[in-house]
Protein backbone atom coordinates (compact mmCIF):
# COMPACT_ATOMS: atom_id res chain seq x y z
CA UNK A 1 0.00 0.00 0.00
CA UNK A 2 0.96 3.71 -0.69
CA UNK A 3 1.69 6.16 2.12
CA UNK A 4 -1.38 8.04 0.74
CA UNK A 5 -3.20 4.84 1.13
CA UNK A 6 -2.25 4.10 4.43
CA UNK A 7 -3.39 8.00 5.51
CA UNK A 8 -7.02 7.29 3.62
CA UNK A 9 -7.27 3.79 5.89
CA UNK A 10 -6.06 5.26 9.06
CA UNK A 11 -8.75 8.11 8.26
CA UNK A 12 -11.38 5.60 7.34
CA UNK A 13 -11.39 4.12 10.74
CA UNK A 14 -11.75 7.32 12.59
CA UNK A 15 -14.94 8.28 14.81
CA UNK A 16 -17.03 11.49 13.95
CA UNK A 17 -15.38 14.30 16.02
CA UNK A 18 -12.16 13.09 15.75
CA UNK A 19 -9.80 15.81 16.35
CA UNK A 20 -6.47 14.50 14.49
CA UNK A 21 -2.41 15.57 14.85
CA UNK A 22 -1.17 14.34 11.24
CA UNK A 23 2.39 15.27 11.54
CA UNK A 24 3.98 14.95 7.79
CA UNK A 25 7.35 14.89 6.66
CA UNK A 26 9.27 17.04 4.69
CA UNK A 27 9.14 15.18 1.78
CA UNK A 28 6.00 13.44 2.13
CA UNK A 29 3.59 16.64 2.46
CA UNK A 30 2.04 15.27 -0.82
CA UNK A 31 1.43 12.02 -0.10
CA UNK A 32 -0.19 13.10 2.74
CA UNK A 33 -2.68 15.57 0.85
CA UNK A 34 -3.29 13.34 -1.39
CA UNK A 35 -4.29 10.38 1.35
CA UNK A 36 -6.67 12.96 2.35
CA UNK A 37 -7.89 14.77 -0.60
CA UNK A 38 -7.99 11.93 -3.12
CA UNK A 39 -7.71 8.79 -1.99
CA UNK A 40 -10.15 9.39 1.50
CA UNK A 41 -12.32 12.34 0.75
CA UNK A 42 -13.30 10.33 -2.77
CA UNK A 43 -14.30 7.06 -1.50
CA UNK A 44 -16.98 8.95 0.74
CA UNK A 45 -19.12 11.89 0.24
CA UNK A 46 -16.89 13.89 2.32
CA UNK A 47 -16.54 17.24 1.82
CA UNK A 48 -13.29 19.05 2.73
CA UNK A 49 -12.54 22.72 4.30
CA UNK A 50 -8.90 23.24 3.71
CA UNK A 51 -7.47 25.97 5.28
CA UNK A 52 -4.21 26.65 3.68
CA UNK A 53 -1.77 29.42 5.58
CA UNK A 54 1.08 28.00 3.79
CA UNK A 55 0.83 28.08 -0.20
CA UNK A 56 -2.25 29.88 -1.75
CA UNK A 57 -5.13 28.03 -2.85
CA UNK A 58 -4.86 28.36 -6.13
CA UNK A 59 -1.34 26.86 -6.21
CA UNK A 60 -2.85 24.08 -4.44
CA UNK A 61 -5.60 23.61 -7.06
CA UNK A 62 -2.65 23.86 -9.66
CA UNK A 63 -1.30 21.02 -7.91
CA UNK A 64 -4.20 18.99 -7.75
CA UNK A 65 -4.83 19.48 -11.58
CA UNK A 66 -1.41 18.45 -12.59
CA UNK A 67 -1.80 15.43 -10.47
CA UNK A 68 -5.52 14.66 -11.53
CA UNK A 69 -6.81 14.98 -8.14
CA UNK A 70 -10.73 15.76 -8.12
CA UNK A 71 -10.90 19.40 -6.49
CA UNK A 72 -14.81 19.95 -6.76
CA UNK A 73 -15.40 18.89 -3.16
CA UNK A 74 -12.70 20.90 -1.44
CA UNK A 75 -13.55 24.78 -0.44
CA UNK A 76 -10.50 26.91 0.64
CA UNK A 77 -10.15 29.23 3.79
CA UNK A 78 -6.96 30.59 1.93
CA UNK A 79 -5.00 33.07 4.73
CA UNK A 80 -2.07 33.85 2.55
CA UNK A 81 -2.92 34.97 -0.88
CA UNK A 82 -4.07 38.48 0.41
CA UNK A 83 -0.63 39.06 2.44
CA UNK A 84 1.30 37.65 -0.60
CA UNK A 85 -0.72 40.24 -2.84
CA UNK A 86 -2.10 37.80 -4.68
CA UNK A 87 -4.97 36.84 -6.96
CA UNK A 88 -7.97 36.50 -4.93
CA UNK A 89 -10.82 35.54 -7.67
CA UNK A 90 -14.58 35.99 -6.37
CA UNK A 91 -15.02 32.59 -8.38
CA UNK A 92 -13.13 30.40 -6.90
CA UNK A 93 -13.83 27.69 -4.36
CA UNK A 94 -11.95 30.05 -1.77
CA UNK A 95 -12.57 32.56 0.91
CA UNK A 96 -10.00 34.59 1.52
CA UNK A 97 -8.86 35.79 4.99
CA UNK A 98 -6.14 38.80 4.91
CA UNK A 99 -3.87 37.44 7.02
CA UNK A 100 -2.84 34.51 9.04
CA UNK A 101 -3.00 36.79 11.86
CA UNK A 102 -6.72 36.63 11.74
CA UNK A 103 -7.73 33.65 13.29
CA UNK A 104 -11.08 34.42 14.34
CA UNK A 105 -11.33 35.56 11.09
CA UNK A 106 -10.40 32.15 10.02
CA UNK A 107 -13.35 29.92 12.11
CA UNK A 108 -15.61 32.32 11.01
CA UNK A 109 -15.21 32.02 7.07
CA UNK A 110 -14.97 27.67 8.31
CA UNK A 111 -18.05 28.30 9.83
CA UNK A 112 -19.68 29.47 7.04
CA UNK A 113 -18.61 27.11 4.87
CA UNK A 114 -19.82 24.65 7.29
CA UNK A 115 -22.86 26.08 6.90
CA UNK A 116 -23.10 26.12 3.43
CA UNK A 117 -22.37 22.44 3.25
CA UNK A 118 -24.98 20.14 2.13
CA UNK A 119 -23.36 16.62 2.55
CA UNK A 120 -23.29 15.15 6.46
CA UNK A 121 -19.60 14.55 6.72
CA UNK A 122 -17.03 17.07 6.70
CA UNK A 123 -13.46 17.24 7.16
CA UNK A 124 -11.46 20.72 7.80
CA UNK A 125 -7.52 20.16 7.52
CA UNK A 126 -5.67 23.18 8.75
CA UNK A 127 -2.80 22.95 6.98
CA UNK A 128 -0.14 23.99 8.59
CA UNK A 129 0.09 25.43 12.48
CA UNK A 130 3.94 25.87 11.39
CA UNK A 131 3.49 28.34 9.20
CA UNK A 132 0.49 29.69 11.61
CA UNK A 133 3.42 30.10 13.89
CA UNK A 134 4.85 32.21 12.00
CA UNK A 135 2.61 34.86 12.45
CA UNK A 136 1.08 34.07 15.71
CA UNK A 137 2.43 33.77 19.09
CA UNK A 138 2.15 30.50 21.06
CA UNK A 139 -0.33 31.99 23.58
CA UNK A 140 -3.20 32.89 20.71
CA UNK A 141 -2.45 29.82 18.73
CA UNK A 142 -2.92 27.57 21.36
CA UNK A 143 -6.12 29.43 22.34
CA UNK A 144 -7.65 29.94 18.55
CA UNK A 145 -6.85 25.38 18.58
CA UNK A 146 -8.59 25.00 21.57
CA UNK A 147 -11.53 26.99 20.64
CA UNK A 148 -11.81 25.93 17.16
CA UNK A 149 -11.18 22.34 17.59
CA UNK A 150 -13.50 22.41 20.18
CA UNK A 151 -16.28 24.23 17.90
CA UNK A 152 -15.48 21.63 15.14
CA UNK A 153 -16.09 18.73 17.41
CA UNK A 154 -19.16 20.10 18.82
CA UNK A 155 -20.42 19.73 15.42
CA UNK A 156 -19.80 16.31 14.49
CA UNK A 157 -16.17 17.46 12.14
CA UNK A 158 -13.34 15.84 11.67
CA UNK A 159 -10.52 17.78 12.68
CA UNK A 160 -7.01 17.29 11.03
CA UNK A 161 -4.22 19.50 11.79
CA UNK A 162 -1.16 19.33 9.92
CA UNK A 163 2.40 20.04 11.11
CA UNK A 164 5.52 19.52 9.61
CA UNK A 165 7.50 16.96 11.93
CA UNK A 166 11.41 18.67 11.31
CA UNK A 167 9.75 22.43 11.69
CA UNK A 168 7.65 21.58 15.02
CA UNK A 169 9.29 23.14 17.89
CA UNK A 170 8.26 20.82 21.49
CA UNK A 171 6.12 23.75 22.38
CA UNK A 172 4.02 23.52 19.09
CA UNK A 173 3.99 19.85 19.49
CA UNK A 174 2.64 20.10 23.02
CA UNK A 175 0.03 22.45 21.97
CA UNK A 176 -1.32 20.31 18.88
CA UNK A 177 -1.12 17.06 21.35
CA UNK A 178 -3.22 18.93 23.61
CA UNK A 179 -6.36 19.42 21.22
CA UNK A 180 -5.63 15.85 19.33
CA UNK A 181 -7.28 12.72 20.25
CA UNK A 182 -5.23 10.95 17.96
CA UNK A 183 -2.07 10.82 15.70
CA UNK A 184 -1.12 9.95 12.01
CA UNK A 185 2.32 10.20 10.98
CA UNK A 186 3.05 10.19 7.67
CA UNK A 187 6.52 9.39 7.05
CA UNK A 188 8.24 6.21 5.60
CA UNK A 189 8.92 3.65 7.94
CA UNK A 190 12.41 3.26 7.79
CA UNK A 191 12.64 7.09 8.50
CA UNK A 192 10.34 6.46 11.54
CA UNK B 1 -32.43 33.72 39.34
CA UNK B 2 -32.54 31.14 36.30
CA UNK B 3 -36.11 30.53 36.31
CA UNK B 4 -36.36 34.12 36.60
CA UNK B 5 -35.05 34.85 33.24
CA UNK B 6 -36.41 31.83 31.67
CA UNK B 7 -40.00 33.49 32.75
CA UNK B 8 -40.01 36.61 29.87
CA UNK B 9 -41.27 35.28 26.14
CA UNK B 10 -38.34 35.37 23.68
CA UNK B 11 -37.95 37.14 20.79
CA UNK B 12 -35.53 34.93 18.83
CA UNK B 13 -33.37 37.17 16.71
CA UNK B 14 -32.72 34.19 14.49
CA UNK B 15 -28.56 34.73 14.66
CA UNK B 16 -27.92 31.76 16.20
CA UNK B 17 -24.65 33.37 18.70
CA UNK B 18 -26.96 36.47 19.25
CA UNK B 19 -29.58 34.32 20.64
CA UNK B 20 -27.10 31.63 22.60
CA UNK B 21 -25.36 35.19 24.18
CA UNK B 22 -28.84 36.23 25.10
CA UNK B 23 -29.67 32.71 26.98
CA UNK B 24 -32.58 32.51 23.79
CA UNK B 25 -33.39 35.55 22.94
CA UNK B 26 -33.69 38.96 23.33
CA UNK B 27 -37.27 39.48 25.81
CA UNK B 28 -40.14 40.48 23.76
CA UNK B 29 -41.09 43.72 24.01
CA UNK B 30 -37.78 45.20 24.83
CA UNK B 31 -36.69 48.52 23.01
CA UNK B 32 -32.63 47.63 22.13
CA UNK B 33 -30.39 50.01 21.21
CA UNK B 34 -28.45 48.92 18.39
CA UNK B 35 -25.17 51.20 18.41
CA UNK B 36 -21.86 51.44 16.92
CA UNK B 37 -19.85 53.41 14.47
CA UNK B 38 -19.95 53.57 10.35
CA UNK B 39 -19.12 50.05 8.66
CA UNK B 40 -20.05 47.84 12.00
CA UNK B 41 -23.08 46.30 10.58
CA UNK B 42 -25.67 47.57 12.00
CA UNK B 43 -28.04 47.84 9.34
CA UNK B 44 -27.29 44.55 8.95
CA UNK B 45 -27.89 43.28 11.76
CA UNK B 46 -31.06 44.71 12.11
CA UNK B 47 -32.20 43.83 8.65
CA UNK B 48 -31.35 40.07 9.76
CA UNK B 49 -33.53 40.51 13.09
CA UNK B 50 -36.53 41.35 10.81
CA UNK B 51 -36.09 39.10 7.96
CA UNK B 52 -36.22 35.76 10.58
CA UNK B 53 -39.19 37.51 12.40
CA UNK B 54 -41.24 37.61 8.96
CA UNK B 55 -40.18 34.22 7.76
CA UNK B 56 -41.60 33.30 11.01
CA UNK B 57 -44.53 34.67 10.69
CA UNK B 58 -44.13 38.11 12.73
CA UNK B 59 -44.68 41.35 10.90
CA UNK B 60 -41.62 43.08 10.53
CA UNK B 61 -41.01 46.52 9.97
CA UNK B 62 -38.05 49.11 9.24
CA UNK B 63 -37.90 52.58 9.10
CA UNK B 64 -35.14 53.75 7.45
CA UNK B 65 -34.04 58.00 7.99
CA UNK B 66 -31.10 58.09 6.14
CA UNK B 67 -30.75 55.59 3.09
CA UNK B 68 -33.78 55.28 0.72
CA UNK B 69 -35.64 52.23 0.66
CA UNK B 70 -34.51 51.18 -3.04
CA UNK B 71 -30.70 52.10 -2.33
CA UNK B 72 -30.96 50.06 0.79
CA UNK B 73 -32.27 46.74 -1.08
CA UNK B 74 -29.53 47.31 -3.85
CA UNK B 75 -27.27 47.37 -1.64
CA UNK B 76 -28.39 44.69 1.28
CA UNK B 77 -26.26 40.92 1.69
CA UNK B 78 -27.83 39.02 -0.86
CA UNK B 79 -28.91 36.46 2.34
CA UNK B 80 -29.66 32.77 1.23
CA UNK B 81 -32.86 33.25 3.53
CA UNK B 82 -33.95 36.81 2.27
CA UNK B 83 -37.45 35.70 0.08
CA UNK B 84 -38.73 39.22 -1.83
CA UNK B 85 -42.25 37.44 -1.36
CA UNK B 86 -42.11 38.76 2.13
CA UNK B 87 -42.17 42.42 0.53
CA UNK B 88 -44.92 41.44 -1.74
CA UNK B 89 -46.85 39.76 1.16
CA UNK B 90 -46.53 42.42 3.37
CA UNK B 91 -44.63 40.19 6.44
CA UNK B 92 -41.84 42.51 5.74
CA UNK B 93 -42.64 46.58 5.40
CA UNK B 94 -39.63 49.06 4.21
CA UNK B 95 -40.66 52.17 4.73
CA UNK B 96 -38.93 56.09 4.58
CA UNK B 97 -39.63 57.69 7.38
CA UNK B 98 -39.08 61.00 5.76
CA UNK B 99 -42.30 60.19 2.99
CA UNK B 100 -44.02 60.01 7.02
CA UNK B 101 -42.60 63.02 8.14
CA UNK B 102 -43.72 64.98 4.78
CA UNK B 103 -47.69 63.57 5.23
CA UNK B 104 -47.85 65.13 8.36
CA UNK B 105 -46.62 67.88 7.58
CA UNK B 106 -43.44 67.75 9.61
CA UNK B 107 -41.26 69.55 7.27
CA UNK B 108 -39.08 71.88 9.44
CA UNK B 109 -35.70 71.44 10.22
CA UNK B 110 -36.90 71.40 14.06
CA UNK B 111 -39.38 69.60 15.33
CA UNK B 112 -41.80 71.42 17.84
CA UNK B 113 -42.79 69.51 21.25
CA UNK B 114 -46.49 68.81 20.08
CA UNK B 115 -44.95 67.47 16.85
CA UNK B 116 -42.76 64.79 18.62
CA UNK B 117 -45.60 63.63 20.12
CA UNK B 118 -47.72 63.11 16.58
CA UNK B 119 -44.72 61.56 15.35
CA UNK B 120 -44.78 59.02 17.68
CA UNK B 121 -48.39 58.34 17.76
CA UNK B 122 -48.15 58.08 14.07
CA UNK B 123 -45.76 55.81 14.47
CA UNK B 124 -47.68 53.15 16.80
CA UNK B 125 -50.67 53.51 14.77
CA UNK B 126 -48.91 52.24 12.05
CA UNK B 127 -47.48 49.05 14.45
CA UNK B 128 -50.94 48.85 15.67
CA UNK B 129 -52.77 48.40 12.67
CA UNK B 130 -50.41 46.70 10.55
CA UNK B 131 -49.77 44.13 13.85
CA UNK B 132 -45.81 44.52 13.86
CA UNK B 133 -44.16 42.32 16.09
CA UNK B 134 -40.36 43.61 15.23
CA UNK B 135 -39.37 46.85 14.71
CA UNK B 136 -36.42 48.63 13.92
CA UNK B 137 -36.01 52.74 13.14
CA UNK B 138 -31.99 53.20 11.43
CA UNK B 139 -31.59 56.17 12.35
CA UNK B 140 -32.41 57.01 16.01
CA UNK B 141 -29.64 59.21 16.05
CA UNK B 142 -30.82 60.87 12.50
CA UNK B 143 -34.73 61.23 14.01
CA UNK B 144 -32.54 63.46 17.03
CA UNK B 145 -30.98 65.29 14.61
CA UNK B 146 -34.53 66.55 13.96
CA UNK B 147 -35.48 66.72 17.47
CA UNK B 148 -32.52 68.84 18.56
CA UNK B 149 -33.11 68.47 22.21
CA UNK B 150 -32.07 66.29 25.04
CA UNK B 151 -35.23 66.62 26.21
CA UNK B 152 -37.82 66.18 23.08
CA UNK B 153 -35.08 63.02 22.56
CA UNK B 154 -36.17 61.39 25.85
CA UNK B 155 -39.73 62.36 25.60
CA UNK B 156 -39.41 60.82 21.94
CA UNK B 157 -37.63 57.34 22.95
CA UNK B 158 -39.75 57.47 26.22
CA UNK B 159 -42.93 57.71 24.38
CA UNK B 160 -42.30 54.59 22.06
CA UNK B 161 -40.65 52.38 23.67
CA UNK B 162 -43.72 52.40 26.01
CA UNK B 163 -46.24 52.21 23.38
CA UNK B 164 -44.13 49.63 21.40
CA UNK B 165 -44.17 47.27 24.82
CA UNK B 166 -47.91 47.70 25.39
CA UNK B 167 -48.40 46.76 21.91
CA UNK B 168 -45.83 43.25 22.29
CA UNK B 169 -43.62 44.55 19.64
CA UNK B 170 -39.59 43.74 20.06
CA UNK B 171 -37.87 46.97 19.03
CA UNK B 172 -34.37 48.29 17.51
CA UNK B 173 -33.00 51.74 17.24
CA UNK B 174 -29.74 52.12 16.01
CA UNK B 175 -27.48 54.32 17.31
CA UNK B 176 -24.94 56.05 15.33
CA UNK B 177 -21.38 56.71 17.16
CA UNK B 178 -18.08 58.43 16.01
CA UNK B 179 -15.63 56.34 15.80
CA UNK B 180 -13.14 55.64 18.51
CA UNK B 181 -15.61 56.88 21.11
CA UNK B 182 -16.71 55.13 24.70
CA UNK B 183 -20.32 56.51 24.18
CA UNK B 184 -23.53 54.35 22.85
CA UNK B 185 -25.21 57.03 21.13
CA UNK B 186 -24.87 60.88 20.06
CA UNK B 187 -26.86 62.88 22.42
CA UNK B 188 -26.67 60.75 25.70
CA UNK B 189 -29.77 59.61 26.85
CA UNK B 190 -30.99 57.17 24.70
CA UNK B 191 -28.75 54.43 26.16
CA UNK B 192 -30.18 55.53 29.32
CA UNK B 193 -33.78 54.50 27.95
CA UNK B 194 -33.87 51.28 26.35
CA UNK B 195 -33.86 47.98 27.74
CA UNK B 196 -30.61 46.70 26.15
CA UNK B 197 -28.05 48.03 24.23
CA UNK B 198 -25.61 45.93 21.53
CA UNK B 199 -22.35 47.70 21.07
CA UNK B 200 -20.56 46.94 17.59
CA UNK B 201 -17.23 48.06 16.79
CA UNK B 202 -14.26 47.99 14.47
CA UNK B 203 -11.42 46.99 16.25
CA UNK B 204 -8.07 47.73 14.70
CA UNK B 205 -5.70 45.07 15.86
CA UNK B 206 -1.87 44.54 14.40
CA UNK B 207 -3.45 46.12 11.41
CA UNK B 208 -5.94 43.70 10.81
CA UNK B 209 -9.84 45.42 10.99
CA UNK B 210 -12.15 42.97 13.09
CA UNK B 211 -16.14 43.85 13.41
CA UNK B 212 -17.12 43.12 16.82
CA UNK B 213 -20.19 42.54 18.82
CA UNK B 214 -20.75 43.56 23.17
CA UNK B 215 -24.23 43.06 24.95
CA UNK B 216 -23.63 45.59 26.90
CA UNK B 217 -27.22 45.48 29.01
CA UNK B 218 -30.51 43.35 28.33
CA UNK B 219 -33.06 43.87 30.88
CA UNK B 220 -34.84 40.90 31.34
CA UNK B 221 -32.31 38.68 31.41
CA UNK B 222 -28.83 36.63 31.75
CA UNK B 223 -26.79 37.43 28.62
CA UNK B 224 -22.53 37.05 27.90
CA UNK B 225 -20.68 40.60 28.38
CA UNK B 226 -17.75 39.31 26.21
CA UNK B 227 -16.50 40.41 23.11
CA UNK B 228 -17.12 38.52 20.13
CA UNK B 229 -15.63 39.02 16.46
CA UNK B 230 -18.54 39.28 13.63
CA UNK B 231 -18.42 38.22 9.85
CA UNK B 232 -21.51 39.26 7.87
CA UNK B 233 -22.29 36.74 5.48
CA UNK B 234 -24.97 35.59 3.12
CA UNK B 235 -25.52 33.02 5.82
CA UNK B 236 -26.36 36.12 8.60
CA UNK B 237 -24.47 37.24 10.98
CA UNK B 238 -22.05 34.88 12.01
CA UNK B 239 -20.08 35.09 15.88
CA UNK B 240 -16.70 33.52 17.36
CA UNK B 241 -15.40 34.75 20.63
CA UNK B 242 -12.64 37.45 20.34
CA UNK B 243 -9.13 36.14 21.29
CA UNK B 244 -7.91 37.33 24.40
CA UNK B 245 -4.62 35.98 23.89
CA UNK B 246 -4.74 38.40 20.49
CA UNK B 247 -4.33 41.80 22.46
CA UNK B 248 -6.87 44.75 22.58
CA UNK B 249 -7.24 47.33 20.23
CA UNK B 250 -4.45 49.68 18.94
Amino acid sequence: MTLAGKVAAELEELPASSAVSLQVGIDYYLDAIRGVVDIYASKRDVEIIFVTSTISSQAILDIFKALEIDSSKIFFVDCISHTMMGSTVQDSPALFVESPTMLETIMLKTEYLLRKSKVSEKVVLLDSVNSLGIHNSNYVLSEFLHIFVSSLQSKGVNTLILTVIEHTTPELSNMVNLVCDSVIRVIEEESK
Amino acid sequence: MIADTQRRERCQTGIDALDNILYGGIPRSNTILLSGSCGTGKTSLALEFLIHGALNGERSMFLSVTESISKLLDNVIPYDFFDRSLLEEKKLLLIDLPVIYERLGLTKAELAVEEVGLLVTSILDLVKELEIKRLVIDSITSVGYKLKTQEKIRRFILKIAKGLSSLGCTSMLVSEVPPGTQAYSMFMVEEALADGIILMGNMERRGDLLRTLQVIKMRGTMHSRAKYVLDLTPAGVLLVPLLKGGGGAI
